[in-house]
């Protein structure tokens, strides 16, 4: 490991838990800013993936390993997750436009009481 | 000088010297059940979406600030991102010989996971008490989709377990590092496992309480 050689080898865990806590307090903070439901989505997925690159790369070392063994876990993990994202998402949608059970139950036994059509 | 030819050419081909990944193998086995372990969650997630979708048919998603204390779920964020903190220094620690302060450190993360598990228990109890379970879709007063509480209690459920089973390698570790029995590169691969729970825990934070 390179960086346990260069001056103070714990400091890239202090300033990485630094950061960590700022992202995270920053994406409580969010919803605070009256912002579009659309904005704050992709603000609390960019801060997500920022978190997640930073505890890979820093903590769990990943930013000095083998470019192969980066681009494995990238692969293995990064794509295949959206691919099946991405394979689930739209049957979901269309399972929803396909239900006929609507959540409007006070007008259900009026309608049924008179039999009609 | 054929032979000189060979072993010049096979480490280029590989790029990674005597081993594929430039690591040892203990490493790559590790990544290799990182990854898969992830795609485990990934489904998990992916399922919870669908669900979240697909259910808004038969009844809403709760408003999450109803159903938890996101101060107190911020806290468990904090104690886990700690933890791993804490692991990473004992990592570094154990390879550059300080033993004292990897012991120490490993202690810390073993504290911070029995925090964090203890946190867990609490908000669970504190769910089921007030009538949430795999299949109700209500809580207290509120009345939501069934869905929302498979999904909570199998993501968190799933995570909880690796914490678990995460703090049970980092007490073995711990014991057998102080007794010189486990290297430094034991202390790696279960501080490997320990951050990759941090890591999910990340996406279940952000995706189920924060979204």
């Amino acid at each position: 490991m390179s960086e346990s050689t260069q001056g103070n080898p714990y400091r890239v865990y202090h300033i990485t838990w630094v950061i960590l806590l700022i992202i995270t307090v920053a994406m409580l903070g969010a919803e605070m800013f009256h912002m579009p439901r659309w904005f704050l989505l992709l603000f609390l997925l960019a801060f997500m993936a920022v978190k997640a690159v930073m505890i890979g790369g820093n903590f769990m070392h990943l930013r000095y390993e083998s470019p192969t063994l980066r681009w494995v876990v990238a692969v293995g993990l990064v794509v295949t997750s959206l691919i099946l994202y991405f394979f689930i998402t739209p049957e979901s949608r269309h399972v929803l436009e396909h239900t006929t059970i609507k959540h409007a139950p006070a007008a259900a036994p009026a309608a049924s009481g008179h039999g009609g059509h | 000088m054929s032979h000189g030819t060979d072993a010049a050419v096979a480490p280029a081909h590989w790029g990674g010297g005597v081993s594929p990944f430039g690591a040892s193998w203990q490493k790559t086995m590790m990544w290799i059940f990182i990854v898969t372990d992830g795609l485990l969650f990934s489904g998990l997630l992916c399922g919870y979406s669908f669900l979240r979708t697909a259910s808004e048919s038969v009844a809403p998603w709760p408003v999450r600030t109803e159903i938890f204390k996101i101060w107190f779920i911020a806290l468990m964020t904090f104690i886990l991102i700690t933890s791993s903190a804490t692991m990473g220094t004992a990592v570094t620690a154990a390879r550059l010989g300080d033993r004292k302060k990897a012991t120490m450190n490993l202690l810390f993360t073993i504290i911070g996971g029995l925090a964090f598990l203890g946190c867990q228990a609490y908000e669970w109890t504190e769910l089921i008490h007030g009538g949430l379970t795999l299949t109700s879709g209500k809580f207290e007063h509120l009345a939501f989709a069934p869905q929302f509480g498979a999904s909570f209690f199998i993501l968190t459920g799933f995570h909880g377990s690796h914490v678990a089973s995460g703090l049970t390698i980092l007490i073995i570790t711990l014991i057998r590092y102080s007794m010189g029995k486990t290297p430094a590169q034991g202390v790696e691969m279960a501080g490997l496992y320990w951050h990759f729970v941090d890591l999910v825990w990340v996406f279940i934070f952000t995706l189920f309480y924060l979204v």
